[in-house]
């Protein structure tokens, strides 16, 4: 597991809250575009899922909320999914951070 | 008299008269406010939702009708699209109506105010600018609560469009054959409008601030773009004033056109090279059409702009050979990366400087970002065997800077080589004059180079000590005044005496009161926007390099700008009395007269 992947998970079981901590590694935050790969990811789930940086929980599939997190580079975000999905639903977000939101190739 | 006279700045030059036809409005201004009944609520809840679904789908349309090439504006839209399917938005506006009962577009105002507070109290530069991506969006639904009427609403007969401002989205749906100017309430000098409109070879003027409350749809108005303002309901003096000066106008741009692709010689055959200054691979046609000579600027920084990643070599690369290639054999200056001052990729946002201008930009900001300099240098350099390429560094303050700049290039020349890909090892190399320091020492300078290339905007304003875009010293941008005449001709001898080239990019180039002056110096080339190439070729071929040298001999005796300005322009009047009233001058008019 390298480290900006998942560094704890607290449950696998269906329909419950999962959480997980991810790091901001690609160079340009939670930029505009990343925003919006992120948030359109999380609406294909029917989990709720949101982020937290800092205290401030904002809903991951709202790009205007997503923005006004301003996460930069190095950030270290909690995700957290509630619903039957919620388990795919952090696998496939927590891999759009692994991969930098296509940032670099 | 017109009823009002609104000025804003010129980015395309003509006169066009016509009806005003408003495309979208500030949306706080005239924006419907009114309390509802409860029990309307659900009505208007329904409405937001409706607006919401029709920007969508209005949106998607226009999304589809993007040209594969503008990739830009296809994700500036796609940004836009999530925004409007963003539940945040909507869920905030209609929770107004529920707590306050008021009306769908008041909430979905008090939503985006919000919505404002909140980016705004945000560092990131670059986020906080999204903001107007939010309310380009919220306008598009807003235009869809209001009256209920198309978006876009047939332009009939020919037209004048007003806008707050004018979006990608927005352009790409226009009709723009039926359009015979563009005028914005903002937007500045290098504003997309003024490309398109220049493109379509129509007046436009950006930053007229007024429009807004004085003018209304279907109001009579007279753009004049040479002057660089709106005459609003104008009497039948001023109307017969304007086509009269329209039809000259026409008359005279046909037959600059028509000469245009004659060579720029003095009419004692003095060869001067009229080159132009873009930015985009699209205005070739346009350098073309005018009979530029070739490309004395190409501005690389569009590539960079607006966008979140950086642009990658093979990008880059096909971007430099399909301009390297069209304008083949004639030739095209590449100038390396000048961003900073005014100009800011959202990838680092604006650093926080006191002083931008002053600050880490241009060569400055490449030389400490090696990778991005890299990049650019080995893009330039493959796509240097498909045609004529330069390149030209940047703001360059001294010899070190020159050294360290050709290490990169030397360095990318070896990468190169190593990995078999082609280059032409003989590619000009030049550097930019433009900061007062590299004025002094243009002659060491020349030794280390192939061309000059002197950037008087920015000399101006270091020379003088004065940012012109700062109303309350702009009267200070004097490109007459001693010590830039001084300059010129000093960098022009040392290059001269050092046996290289010296070109001119910057405004000064396209005033046809500077040119003569320029030529007394014996410039080897001058750049110019494209659309000014045609009137100043027709000035050049007019003028005879002996009065040329005259004018300037009397001029460097002059010890006031103010003596200069009246002696250059008692000298061209006399010579053009007809065709100066196309010209916009940087001479200060008032201190002719003073």
């Amino acid at each position: 597991m390298t480290q900006n992947s998942a560094l704890r998970e607290s449950s696998n079981e269906p329909s419950s809250v999962v959480v997980r901590t991810v790091i901001v590694v690609n160079q340009l935050g939670l930029h505009a575009r990343p925003a919006a790969q992120l948030a359109q990811e999380s609406q294909n789930f029917k989990a709720e899922i949101t982020i937290i940086c800092d205290s401030q929980e904002v809903d991951a599939k709202s790009i205007l909320d997503i923005l006004t997190l301003a996460a930069a580079q190095g950030s270290s975000l909690e995700l957290k999914a509630e619903g039957v999905d919620s388990v795919e639903a952090l696998d496939c977000l927590e891999e759009l951070f692994k991969s930098k939101f296509g940032e670099e190739k | 008299m017109a009823r009002e006279v609104v000025s804003g700045i010129s980015v395309s030059t003509g006169i066009a008269i016509g009806k005003a036809y408003f495309l979208n409005r500030s949306i706080s201004s005239n924006l419907p406010r009114q309390t509802v009944p409860v029990h309307m609520n659900a009505g208007e809840k329904e409405r937001l939702q409706y607006g919401f679904e029709e920007a969508v789908s209005e949106l998607s349309a226009i999304r589809e009708k993007v040209p594969a090439e503008l990739k830009e504006h296809k994700l500036i839209i796609d940004s836009h699209l999530m925004m409007l399917k963003d539940p945040k938005l909507l869920k905030a506006a209609t929770k107004y109506i529920d707590d306050l009962c008021i009306n769908a577009e008041w909430a979905l105002d008090k939503a985006v105010n919000d919505l404002e507070k909140a980016f705004g109290a945000l560092e990131d530069k670059y986020i906080r600018e999204r903001m107007q991506d939010v309310c380009q969006v919220a306008q598009r639904v807003q235009a869809k609560l209001i009256g209920g009427e198309e978006h876009l609403r047939p332009i009939e007969g020919r037209a004048v469009l007003m806008a707050h401002d004018l979006s990608p989205a927005d352009t790409i749906e226009l009709e723009v054959n039926k359009l015979m100017a563009f005028v914005t309430t903002l937007g500045g000098k290098t504003s997309h409008t003024g490309i398109l409109a220049r493109t379509l070879n129509i007046p436009a003027l950006v930053g007229a601030e007024k429009i807004e409350s004085s003018i209304v749809d279907g109001d009579l108005v007279i753009v004049d773009g040479l002057a660089g303002k709106i005459l609003v309901d104008p009497d039948e003096e001023e109307l017969e004033h304007y086509y009269t000066l329209q039809t000259q106008f026409e008359a005279y741009q046909s037959t600059i056109i028509k000469s245009c692709q004659l060579p720029a010689e003095t009419e004692d055959g003095y060869r001067v090279q009229v080159l132009a200054n873009i930015e985009l691979v699209e205005e070739i046609s346009a350098v073309i059409d005018n009979g530029g000579e070739g490309i004395g600027l190409f501005r690389t920084e569009y590539a960079y702009l607006n966008r979140q990643e950086l642009p990658d070599e093979e990008e880059l690369y096909e971007k430099y050979s399909e301009l390297a290639e069209i304008m083949s054999p004639r030739k095209v200056v590449l100038r390396t990366l000048d961003l900073g001052a005014d100009k800011f990729m959202s990838y680092f946002g604006s650093l926080d400087e006191a002083n931008p201008a002053m600050g880490l930009r241009a060569i400055r900001f490449c030389l400490k970002h090696e990778d991005i300099f890299n990049t650019q240098l080995r893009a330039i350099l493959r796509a240097s065997v498909h045609g004529n390429i330069s390149i030209m560094f940047p703001m360059i303050s001294g010899l070190k800077e020159i050294h360290q700049a050709k290490a990169a290039l030397a360095k990318a020349q070896i990468e190169l080589a190593a990995e078999g890909i082609p280059y032409d090892q003989n590619m000009q190399v030049g550097v930019m004059i433009e900061l007062p320091a590299a004025v002094m020492i243009a002659e060491i300078l020349a030794q280390e180079v192939d061309f000059f290339s002197i950037g008087t905007n920015d000399l101006i304003q270091y020379s003088l000590g004065i940012d012109r875009t700062n109303p309350h010293v702009s009267y200070l941008y004097q490109p007459l005044h001693p010590a830039i005449v001084r300059s010129i001709k000093y960098v022009v001898d040392a290059g001269h005496k050092a046996g290289i080239g010296v070109s001119l990019c910057g405004e000064v180039a396209s005033d046809p009161y500077c040119v003569p002056i320029l030529m007394g110096m014996q410039i080897d080339s001058l750049s110019l926007t494209p659309q000014a190439i045609p009137g100043i070729k027709r000035i050049l071929r007019q003028l005879g390099m002996q009065e040329c040298k005259q004018l300037l001999k009397e001029v460097l005796q002059c010890r006031t700008v103010a003596r200069i300005n009246r002696l250059v322009t008692d000298n061209i009047y006399k010579k053009y009395p007809e065709e100066l009233v196309f010209f916009a001058s940087l001479l200060d008019n008032e201190e002719i007269i003073g």
